[in-house]
């Protein structure tokens, strides 16, 4: 590496993003280590893509700083973006070029390249060289992308949900072609996606983000861990959605209600025998279902879960 | 760089060999048809108006295809420099429009040289160069229009309007040609970055953008208030389209028979013959000169307004000009062989000037023609295929029309009118001297009519100078009526003055919303042309009124502009520069400043 | 000289549990049912990530774990062997533990009220699983 090699691949200072009235970013602060998986996950519209646009110099911030290995993200020189490998959902790739024609282009493009990276994921692929682009399926069109941004030896890799639209086959394909390959040692990845499956998998860091901003960032079990599942017997309304401390989402089925609850320790079993409950018990819940309950918590919700948190 | 060259060129190969084709049947079918060297101006820019729009589809497809946030990231975001990618793109686009535009009309040109005896000149083989040029020149104001911000990315077609709209002919024309490219180029260059709607950062880009920015919100002004003016007349008191127009205006008079014309010219007059001649008016004929050669003929110009040539019927033989050789060439009518060579006198000489022929006279005999090239007047005799000169009028005129009256013929030139006698003529074919000499009372761009009638010692000749009097490059109308003498004096019988038809912020529309820009498109236009005498006017001062109201615009731009920095993130150097160039340039300026730095909603 | 054993297990994704704890428990589920044996060589870290389409860095803290509790042991430079059961945990940590799964199973049973003797017959059954082992 011609740079110092500073710890932080992504380091953003109070971002802001505007786009009129509405704040796509908001006071962002992230800070993210280099030679780790990141996740990112989010709902629609909490700013991730506007992020990546702004970390690859394609938008301005409205204010505050971005940092991408360490070069400000509005004044990224060639050899900068040769350093980062990005792959977006749409994996436009020039659909009327055959696939050896891109590869060569990027061969020669890109000092570091890595032709066995390149020949070791496209292996996992029904591709042929040449084949136009726009002939792959949508799955071998991001094994190609996948594999043309490995080959380039990046030492951050922005995969921004890579496997959309992709089918079950695809999207296993797509992941264990992604961690199978041996250029993924030597690089930072960032992983933005949609699908917790995928987040559970691979992510050593997993980042919330809510409407622009940083709702949590710690490893996924330690994040999993802070929302618990607790089931009371409560004779009538129960308490209060608004007083009950730390709510996600609370619901009564057959009598019995249920509450997710984020960091809440043995304290909360009290709080609700407090209330009347007869019986209490708790459990713990999936990664999936402790991060849809959090960003779900401010979502349109029933009246009586409006006030929570 | 080169992969996404070749890329690029290879995306488009189907699309660019059929046109390429497509082009090369067309222009082969229309050559079968007729001359492609010898057609009048329109043709010439009905074809620039393909070319320009094929370019600019080109682009917009083009740089469409990449504008789509993603495709663009994926594009940009690699270890090259942006402006070596636009590069590769652009070439590529240019590439294709140089094999698609150019090579086929080389092609046909050279077919043409070789194959027929069709005059092909330097200027017909600059014509693939300027209708190349003009396909670049669309493709990168396309370009640009699909890359840079909405806002203001349409000001690429600024360029074409200049194109459209240029004097400069011959070799100036793709001078000029050649700089609207480097601009556009510029533009893209400057477009052609990560970040797709900013504005531009450094001052020289920011300059080049906001011209081009200024000079559209201008234009679009200009249609505002040709919109407005469009309301005006459905609203039905347009001077134009009264049911009676206005007394005392230019327009009544412009409106009238030649008749009318000039006993209305008369009433401004105290000569004691003054009833005499309106007497005669209504019984004589009265004759309306009109012009052969309504702009100056320039040498090697590209393209002409009307054919070059004229056909001998009796010898059945079509003589075309060949600016090159500066004669005619002929070539038979019925076998397309070639029929030699005709210049000036029993050598056949070099003309001095591009000659156009100016139909025939009385008198002459059947295929003869009267040829007009700078100031002298030839007639081609088709007996002994020889071109005589016939009148020579001083080297500092143009020859522009000839109009028999009576037993004389009136030739009028951009200073004066001369009066020659037919006999002396059809007499023999030795130069003859005219007779009279009537200076102009104006110039020929303000000339909008001369109407004459025939009197027992003279003739009686009435000027009406109000051609451009509805703008203001017009002079202040009037008409002035002479008479004159057969004893060669000429008198002055009376001078009308008229009423300009229109208020000035009307007649100065194209100056008020901008002096600065009004300037700069005069300059631009006029840019490595030669003055044409033929439109040369005298307008007047520009009135006290329109400077006021053009300071006040001014003014209030150079505030509105202060009022829109006030939040804007821009150094204080470039507030400055901005305030002050509102100041002088205007309304147009104070658009540019909001489309570029309005914040985004 | 043991070789590298098939490590046959399934993760879930979705579970309450994570990854890296799946592993751990199949990992000594499956000691504790001898399927594995001490000396067994588990696979790489990289091989078990692959077969699992998971990150190698969940499937080190998983092995980082079993050997920390004794399960397995690292030999220098060839890799984790499944460790001689003398070197697991010590009593009284044993001891925690069995009294943290049982509450955490009382817990959870209290809630599907079954009758204690049903409980206590179902979890009998399941912690058959285990004989072989203690007969052997």
């Amino acid at each position: 590496m011609n740079t110092p090699a500073s710890d932080l691949v992504i380091e953003t200072r109070a971002l802001s993003k505007r786009y009129g009235r509405k704040l796509a970013l908001d006071a962002l602060d992230l800070a993210m280590a280099r030679g780790q998986i990141h996740a990112i996950v989010g709902a629609n519209g909490a700013g991730k893509s506007t992020l990546f646009r702004i970390l690859l110099g394609f938008l301005p911030p409205s204010s505050g700083d971005a940092r991408i290995l360490g070069c400000d993200s509005r004044a990224l020189a060639p050899a900068d973006r040769g350093r980062i490998g990005f792959v977006n959902e749409e994996h436009t790739l020039p659909g009327w070029m055959r696939v050896e024609a891109v590869a060569a282009m990027q061969r020669h493009h890109y000092p570091r390249w890595n032709e066995r990276a390149y020949a070791e994921v496209i292996g996992h692929y029904h591709v042929l060289p040449e084949q136009k682009v726009g002939q792959l399926s949508r799955g071998e069109r991001a094994g190609f992308n996948l594999a043309l941004a490995l080959a380039q030896t990046p030492e951050l890799l922005v995969l921004d949900e890579p496997t959309l639209g992709l089918d079950v086959v695809a999207k296993r394909a797509f992941l264990e072609s992604l961690l199978y390959s041996n250029a993924m040692e030597s690089c930072t990845v960032v992983y933005c996606s949609h699908q917790m499956e995928e987040v559970e998998r691979v992510a050593d860091n997993l980042i919330v983000l809510e409407r622009g901003r940083l709702l949590s960032q710690s490893a996924p079990d330690d994040f999993r861990r802070r929302v618990s599942h607790w089931v009371a017997d409560v004779p009538f309304q129960g308490p209060a959605p608004a007083s009950i401390p730390g709510l996600l989402e609370t619901r009564r089925l057959d009598g019995l209600h249920h509450y997710l609850v984020l960091d809440q320790d043995a304290g909360f079993a009290d709080f609700l025998r407090a209330h009347g409950a007869r019986s209490v018990q708790s459990m713990a819940v999936s990664l999936d279902r402790a991060v849809n309950a959090v960003l779900a918590r401010n979502h349109a919700a029933p009246a009586a879960t409006e006030n929570a948190v | 760089m080169r992969d996404l060259f070749v890329a690029e060129l290879r995306r488009f190969r189907i699309c660019g060999l059929a046109a390429v084709l497509a082009q090369f049947v067309v222009l082969g079918f229309l050559a079968r048809m007729v001359d492609l060297a010898q057609q009048p101006l329109l043709v010439y820019r009905v074809f620039g108006a393909v070319y320009a729009v094929a370019g600019l589809l080109l682009g917009l497809y083009q740089m469409g295809s990449y504008r789509r946030p993603n495709a663009w990231l994926n594009l940009l975001h690699r270890p090259l420099p942006a402006w070596r990618i636009a590069l590769a793109l652009c070439g590529a686009g240019i590439v294709w429009l140089a094999l698609a535009v150019a090579l086929p009309l080389v092609i046909i040109a050279a077919l043409q040289h070789g194959m027929t005896a069709r005059v092909v000149d330097l200027r017909h083989w600059l014509l693939p160069l300027a209708a190349w040029q003009l396909a670049a020149a669309g493709y990168l104001a396309g370009g640009y229009a699909m890359l840079a911000n909405r806002r203001w990315s349409a000001c690429g077609l600024v360029f074409l309007v200049w194109l459209l709209l240029a004097d400069a002919s011959g070799g100036a024309a793709l001078a000029v040609q050649g700089l609207a490219l480097v601009w556009l180029a510029l533009l893209v260059g400057i477009a052609f970055k990560p970040d797709l709607a900013a504005p531009p950062r450094r001052a020289v880009a920011t300059l080049a953008t906001a011209v081009p920015v200024q000079m559209g919100a201008y234009l679009l002004l200009l249609l505002l208030g040709f919109g407005i003016e469009m309301l005006w007349i459905a609203q039905g008191s347009h001077p134009n389209n009264t049911a009676t127009p206005p007394v005392g205006g230019h327009n009544e008079v412009e409106r009238m028979a030649p008749a009318a014309r000039l006993l209305a010219a008369l009433s401004a007059s105290r000569d004691a013959q003054a009833p005499l001649w309106r007497e005669q008016i209504a019984l004589s004929k009265v004759y309306a000169l009109g012009v052969d050669v309504p702009w100056r003929l320039e040498r090697n110009a590209l393209t002409n307004h009307r054919p070059m040539g004229f056909e001998d019927a009796q010898r059945r033989v079509e003589w075309i000009f060949s600016h090159d050789r500066m004669r005619y060439e002929g070539h038979d009518l019925g076998t397309g062989k070639r029929h030699g060579e005709l210049g000036v006198g029993s050598d056949d000489g070099a003309f001095p000037a591009p000659a156009m022929a100016a139909g025939t006279l009385p008198g002459l005999a059947e295929g003869d023609a009267v040829l007009i090239a700078g100031n002298t007047l030839y007639h081609y005799l088709s007996e002994t295929a020889q071109v005589w000169p016939r009148l020579r009028l001083p080297t500092a005129e143009l020859l522009l029309a000839t109009t028999p009256v009576g037993e004389a013929l009136v030739v009028q030139s951009d200073h004066a009118l001369y009066l020659v006698d037919n006999g002396a003529l059809a007499a023999n074919e030795a130069l003859v001297q005219p007779r009279l000499r009537l200076a102009i009372p104006g110039r020929q761009g303000d000339l909008r009519n001369i109407d004459l009638i025939e009197l027992v010692d003279g003739y009686l000749v009435s000027f009406l100078f109000s051609n451009q009097s509805h703008e203001l490059t017009g002079v202040a109308p009037y008409q002035s009526t002479w008479w004159w003498r057969d004893d060669g004096h000429a008198t002055e019988v009376a001078h009308r003055a008229l009423r300009f038809d229109y208020p000035a912020v009307y007649r100065y529309k194209a100056w008020w919303p901008s002096p600065a820009l009004y300037a700069l498109r005069v300059g631009a236009i006029g840019l490595f042309a030669a003055p044409d005498p033929l439109v040369a006017t005298t307008p007047p001062p520009v009135p006290r009124s329109m400077w006021l109201l053009a300071g006040l615009l001014m003014l209030l731009s150079a505030l509105g502009a202060g009022w829109l920095l006030r939040r804007a993130a821009l150094s204080w150097p470039a507030r400055a520069a901005w305030v002050i160039a509102c100041g002088a340039i205007g309304l147009p300026a104070l658009v540019s400043l909001y489309l570029l730095y309005r914040e985004p909603t | 000289m043991a070789r590298t054993q098939a490590l046959m297990i399934q993760i879930a994704t979705g579970d309450p549990r994570p990854i890296s704890k799946q592993i751990v428990d199949a990992v000594r589920l499956k000691i504790a049912t001898a399927e594995l044996e001490p000396g067994d060589q588990l696979p790489s870290v990289r091989g078990l990530a692959q077969q699992l389409t998971i990150n190698p860095n969940t499937v080190a803290k998983a092995y980082a774990e079993l050997t920390g509790e004794g399960w397995l042991e690292a030999r220098q430079g060839l890799g984790l062997y499944v460790a001689t059961p003398r070197q697991r945990l010590s009593n009284a940590e044993r001891d925690r533990r069995l009294d943290e799964a049982i509450s955490a199973f009382v817990h959870e049973v209290a809630a599907l009220d079954y009758p204690p003797d049903k409980a206590l017959a179902r979890l009998d059954r399941a912690l058959k699983v285990l004989a072989p082992r203690k007969t052997a």
